[in-house]
């Protein structure tokens, strides 16, 4: 065990039905590092962040973190495994029957037994690094977008967890949102010295903050490396998804029938 | 031929399959020590499963009652046995109409904005990010719902009784003109606390499980769609109209028939 | 907060309403507790026939109810029907021994029950006694089968 990746992934294979998800996907996600994971639409990012927080179970392959197998917890474990990590939902997910402020302090009344004061200052304190500390008292469905993914954040990472998993953080957001949340993922990270996941397709955004990345695509890691490595990549389904053509090797046209004698048997087929 | 029996068994499987994991999901989600917060969490499900489902319970009960002392007096005055009409309305009330269109209204109320509101829950990924933070969804949003609904619908049932043998004394006797005395006096003569307002307790009790399950169910296995939830919401009031009428006839033979 | 207390508010009277309307159809719809309450004793009754009389028919004097038949059983020496009505207390050992038990309809089709007349004798009844003086149920068809006999016969 390398002591200095977090999460590790090993040949992992899932499938859902009759379609295989990922086919032998291995991963390692450095210690207080940011790591994105990047691929094409459909290619089960937010699958792979479910597999690591132990929703879903692999059909083989491991999932280790901080050197415990995920799936073979039992879920006492696996609830306090949960403890030490935070997760932001694509949609931010704040509980629509709470407050702002109830929503953050939610994971710590249900985890710690703090006195009121004290969780008060702990959620205003979370509230403050978003930014939203004047929108305690709103309900979630007062807030825009952007907003409530800044509350969710603040929730995340209410217990001060070791490892934040964030799925699609940038998706639907107009720029200035997107240039908050950029600057507010990677200054938590280095305020708590956390490890962070950050799934995305993305790219510019995904690579101004991240570390290290994994390209996933057609089930496997298809390219992995540094950000300014996988800019220079030679790979030509690498450099068509970094750089966003497109046609290339992912075409453009959905596999059909020759268009010359499609057109013309239009009318004779039927 | 051979799809078709492929088909059926499929469907088969399916079925067994679906009743499966809504038995476990039943069991997961009642089973467990109730904490200080799903007190709460209860009287507040309480308040919208319950008392908003109040009114629309309490007016169908008296408007039935008033028509069951129309009908029945024109049908009692031939055989000049308008005296008895007491007996019939609290009768038909207490065995039958009352549970059953009691179950009926509340799985119309109740059970489908159930649905919708886990459904809703769900689709948000709200669910997820409560099991990410280590709260275990069927605990904290589905039990203390599934709990609200078997308390609410045996209360609604005793009201839905209450104002329609208002309603029929209120046609009965005000409007009709059949003897006070003799409405109240028979209705107490024929009816029974065990066998007929015990045994239509037990059926609203009956139904109540039947259709609160069938409404959180649903609303936590569907597909997190819109098109997902608004089909879940028609499956349920579907589901639970049909379980509670079938199962009416199932207990009504145990209860009432012969060989029971 | 204050939001919060009005619904608890609301949900206990919501459960309140519902256990008095419970009660309200225990005591006024089904008459629990409005015919023979706390003490009460038992007379025993033998019938040719009963006909509809069923347990907890109501037991009557002069038009009063005064108690309820609680067990009805054949009884196999006499092969006759042997009723066993409950009472009120007030009424024991002031029944005297020839007071009549008749099995009466209420009204054309309407249910049975017992009818209790009181007679002269002396001596009273007393707590698990049996009224000698009894008169069966009238059957309908017995009724309409006499009368056509007789309207044969003449």
């Amino acid at each position: 065990m390398d002591d200095s990746s977090l999460v590790e992934v090993e040949g992992l294979h899932f499938s859902r039905g009759e379609k295989e998800i990922f086919r032998g996907v291995d991963l390692r996600v450095p210690r207080g590092k940011i790591t994105a994971i990047m691929g094409p639409s459909g290619t089960g990012k937010t699958t792979l962040l479910k597999l690591i927080g132990g929703q879903l179970v692999p059909d083989s392959g491991r999932v280790r973190i901080d050197g415990q197998d995920v799936h073979r917890l039992s879920r006492r474990d696996l609830f306090r495994l949960r403890r030490r990590m935070g997760m932001l939902f694509q949609s931010g997910a704040l509980f629509s029957d709470l407050s702002v402020f109830e929503n953050v302090a939610f994971p710590l009344r249900v985890h710690t037994d703090l006195p009121e004061a004290m969780i008060r200052d702990t959620v205003l304190m979370k509230l403050e690094s978003v930014g939203l500390r004047g929108a305690h008292r709103l309900m979630p469905s007062e807030l825009s977008g952007g907003m409530s993914r800044r509350v969710a954040l603040a929730r995340a990472v209410a217990l001060d967890p070791e490892l934040i998993l964030y799925d699609e953080p940038f998706v639907g957001q107009d720029p200035i949102s997107k240039g908050v949340l950029v600057e507010l993922i990677s200054k938590v990270n280095q305020a708590l010295g956390l490890t962070s996941i950050v799934v995305s397709h993305d790219i510019k955004e995904a690579l101004s903050i991240a570390d290290y990345v994994y390209v996933i695509a057609d089930g496997q890691v298809m390219a992995q490396g540094t950000p300014t490595s996988l800019d220079v990549d030679r790979d030509a389904r690498v450099s068509q998804f970094i750089h966003g053509e497109p046609d290339g090797p992912v075409p453009f046209h959905y596999p059909a029938a020759d268009y010359f004698s499609d057109i013309m048997a239009g009318g004779a087929r039927r | 031929m051979k799809h078709r029996i492929t088909a059926l068994g499929r469907g088969t499987l399916d079925a067994v399959d679906a009743l499966g994991r809504a038995g476990m999901f039943l069991f997961q989600s009642s089973v467990g020590v109730p904490s200080r917060e799903g007190w709460h969490l209860w009287l507040r499900q309480m308040h919208f499963v319950g008392v908003l489902s109040l009114a629309i319970i309490l007016v169908s009960g008296t408007f039935i009652g008033m028509v069951l002392g129309l009908q029945g007096y024109t049908i009692l005055v031939d055989f000049g046995a308008e005296d008895a009409l007491g007996q019939m309305v609290a009768l038909s009330l207490l065995r039958e109409l009352a549970p059953v269109v009691a179950a009926l209204l509340f799985a119309g109320r109740a059970g489908s904005a159930l649905t919708a509101e886990i459904g809703l829950m769900k689709a948000t990924e709200q669910l997820t990010s409560m099991e990410m933070i280590g709260v275990d969804p069927l605990r904290r949003v589905v039990a203390p719902r599934l709990w609200a609904g078997f308390v609410s619908l045996p209360l609604l049932t005793v009201g839905f009784s209450v104002v329609g043998i208002w309603g029929g004394y209120l046609v009965g006797v005000q409007w009709l003109g059949v003897f006070e005395g003799s409405y109240w006096s028979n209705m107490q003569g024929s009816v029974d606390f065990i066998a007929d307002i015990g045994n239509g307790m037990v059926k609203s009790v009956f139904f109540a499980l039947v259709v609160t399950w069938i409404a959180v169910f649903q609303g936590y296995d569907l597909i997190p769609t819109s098109e997902g939830i608004s089909r879940a919401t028609t499956r349920t009031v579907v589901y639970s109209s049909l379980a509670v009428l079938g199962l009416d006839f199932v207990l009504t033979a145990l209860m009432f028939g012969e060989f029971g | 907060m204050k939001r919060s207390k009005m619904m608890e508010f609301g949900v206990g009277l919501f459960m309140l309403a519902g256990i008095v309307g419970l009660v309200f159809l225990g005591l006024r719809v089904s008459g629990l507790g409005t015919g023979v309450s706390g003490e009460t004793f038992t007379l025993h009754a033998n019938f040719a026939n009963i006909g509809g009389l069923k347990p907890r028919s109501k037991v009557t004097l002069a038009g009063v109810r005064v108690g309820q038949v609680s067990d009805i059983s054949l009884d196999p020496e006499w092969f006759d029907a042997r009723v066993t009505m409950t009472l009120d207390a007030s009424l024991e050992g002031k029944l005297p021994s020839d007071t009549a038990a008749a099995i009466l309809t209420a009204g054309l089709l309407g249910e049975q029950y017992v009818g209790l007349s009181v007679g002269g004798a002396p001596e009273m009844l007393a707590d698990g006694d049996v009224i000698r003086n009894t008169q069966q149920a009238l059957v309908l068809e017995e009724l309409i089968q006499q009368f056509v006999s007789n309207m044969a016969r003449e």
